[in-house]
């Protein structure tokens, strides 16, 4: 309790270093904001032109919206996984970026790792705030859900931020730790049901049955990953207009406390050393 | 009413001196333990109180552990065995300027080092004028920091830092930095501190400062304390141990 008062009586001092990050990273740049956009809309292009016209992947059309737009229905997803997956690798390096002012300076630390998350959370508002556009515009009744999509966002926030918790202590001692990561956050991507539809892993899944024998099937293995859960709620609020189901919420709502408060705990336990570790 | 400002008990730090470190997963298996190490007393058994409203310097050789106790009193380190304890607001000057970001301009830099010192928003808004002035770089405020010369930058990180207005405040070294001008302004900044009923803990080399400036002082040398108390016959027996062997 103690420790969260602590870190409550820094917000200000997360604030301040949110805008150090989101004021710096596109300065002198002529593009400014739109950068932020470039990466997921690169990836949409190819994506599109690669799953949608060559391997033919065909969604289910959004129901009860009637959207039948690959390109909107992977940045239903990828938007919300580029997120995590920033969140992540930047998250993880951000003690070892910051060491000099861990040595020379005390603060509560963990408004380091948090700070990115925050920057990264407005960099994503404003990618989101596009794709709301742009999914009004090809006739989504989008801005009713809007509230509900903003409380997915932010269990996603939570628990991608108790997951770099984790990820800035295990990098100060293994750095290991970042390149792990990017291989991870690749395989994660195909693992993540972003390119293609979860219906299609039903399918497979049914065809091979139990696998070696037993009565664990792949689609049971595959909704273990979390990030299954929360994409489905985000293409359910934004591409299909509907309440997604009460299960996913409570999944996604289980994930996100529980690993913040394991973030958390890890994190207060190394926090004392990390000056001498560096 | 306590008229210790800072009570240092029996405070011992180690480090660890590494034969072999395994920061990689691979050689952390291939040789199945992470680390050998050996502990190194940087600090041993030290105890004393630095009196409320002094200026007290902590003196002694290179490597004599003095900034391993500045940073254990800045929070930074934790001692292994014994215990620190300050009365009042603590702040620590160990390198000015840590935390700016070259990008932006000043304007935005004071306000962000100063969160990272601990000041409110509302705080650094009322101080801005007087951090702007003791700096004296009204001029480049709204440039970004990365064009200012090195003077400037540090007489900006030096300023913010001072007007954080603590009980306690700890300083290293820094007043090295600055020309003869600016370095007289500290100076007499800290005689306003200390006008003002606060502690100020300082490591210098320079004996002329610490004559001149502290009344307090502790020399430390190979992580043990020799002598403290009033600064004269510290900082004597401090400079008759070396013109004794030299």
């Amino acid at each position: 309790m103690r420790y969260l008062r602590e870190v409550l009586a820094s917000r200000e001092l997360l604030v301040n270093l949110t805008l150090r990050e989101t004021r710096g990273k596109y300065k002198r740049t002529v593009f400014g904001q739109l950068w932020s956009l470039a990466n997921p809309l690169s990836l949409m292009l190819i994506y599109t032109f690669v799953f949608a016209l060559i391997f033919r992947i065909r969604p289910d059309v959004g129901d009860p919206s009637g959207l039948d737009v690959f390109a909107l229905w992977l940045l239903c997803g990828l938007l919300p996984w580029t997120f995590f997956s920033t969140v992540l690798s930047v998250g993880a390096g951000s003690l070892v970026a910051n060491a000099s002012l861990i040595q020379k300076v005390y603060f509560s630390r963990i408004v380091l790792p948090l700070s990115l998350v925050g920057s990264s959370i407005y960099n994503w508002l404003f990618e989101m705030a596009v794709l709301v556009v742009a999914l009004s515009i090809v006739g989504a009744f989008v801005l009713p859900w809007l509230p509900l999509v903003l409380v997915a966002m932010l269990l996603l926030a939570v628990f991608a931020g108790g997951l770099s918790l984790m990820l800035a202590i295990a990098n100060v001692y293994f750095r290991d730790t970042q390149y792990f990561l990017s291989i991870g956050l690749q395989m994660g991507m195909y693992l993540a049901p972003i390119i293609y539809p979860v219906s299609m892993v039903s399918d497979v899944s049914k065809d091979l049955g139990g696998l070696l024998g037993s009565p664990i099937t792949l689609e049971s293995v595959f909704l273990l990953n979390p990030m299954v859960h929360f994409i489905e709620v985000f293409r359910n609020l934004l591409y299909d207009n509907r309440w997604p189901d009460p299960a996913e919420w409570l999944i996604c709502l289980g994930w996100a406390v529980v690993t913040f408060t394991i973030g958390l705990l890890v994190f207060r336990a190394n926090e004392k050393n990390l000056a001498e570790t560096l | 009413m306590n008229d210790v400002a800072v009570r240092v008990d029996n405070v011992s730090k180690s480090f660890r001196m590494y034969k072999e470190r395994n920061q990689t997963i691979k050689s952390a298996i291939m040789r199945g333990r992470t680390s050998v190490h050996e502990d190194f007393w940087a600090l041993k058994d030290i105890t004393f109180d630095v009196p409320v409203g002094s200026t007290f310097g902590l003196i002694g050789s290179n490597g004599s552990g003095k900034s391993t106790l500045l940073k254990c009193l800045a929070n930074i380190y934790f001692p292994n065995k014994g215990t620190i304890t300050h009365f009042g607001k603590l702040a620590a000057m160990l390198e000015v300027g840590s935390g700016f970001h070259h990008e932006l301009s000043g304007r935005e830099n004071i306000f962000l080092n100063g969160s990272i010192l601990g000041m409110s928003k509302k705080e650094i808004t009322r101080k801005f004028d007087e951090i702007v002035e003791f700096s004296g770089v009204e001029q480049f405020i709204d440039q970004p920091v990365k064009n200012y010369s090195s003077g400037m930058y540090v007489r900006l990180g030096f300023a913010i830092a001072i007007n954080v207005n603590p009980d306690i405040l700890v300083v290293d070294e820094v007043l090295a930095v600055g020309d003869a001008e600016f370095q007289e302004k500290c100076f007499q900044k800290f005689r306003d501190l200390k006008a003002a009923g606060k502690t100020v803990i300082l490591v210098s080399h320079s004996m002329d400062t610490v004559e001149a400036m502290c009344d307090h002082a502790a020399w430390i040398n190979k992580g043990t304390l020799m002598t403290a108390g009033e600064a004269a016959p510290v900082i004597a027996a401090y400079t008759d141990s070396y013109s004794h062997d030299g």
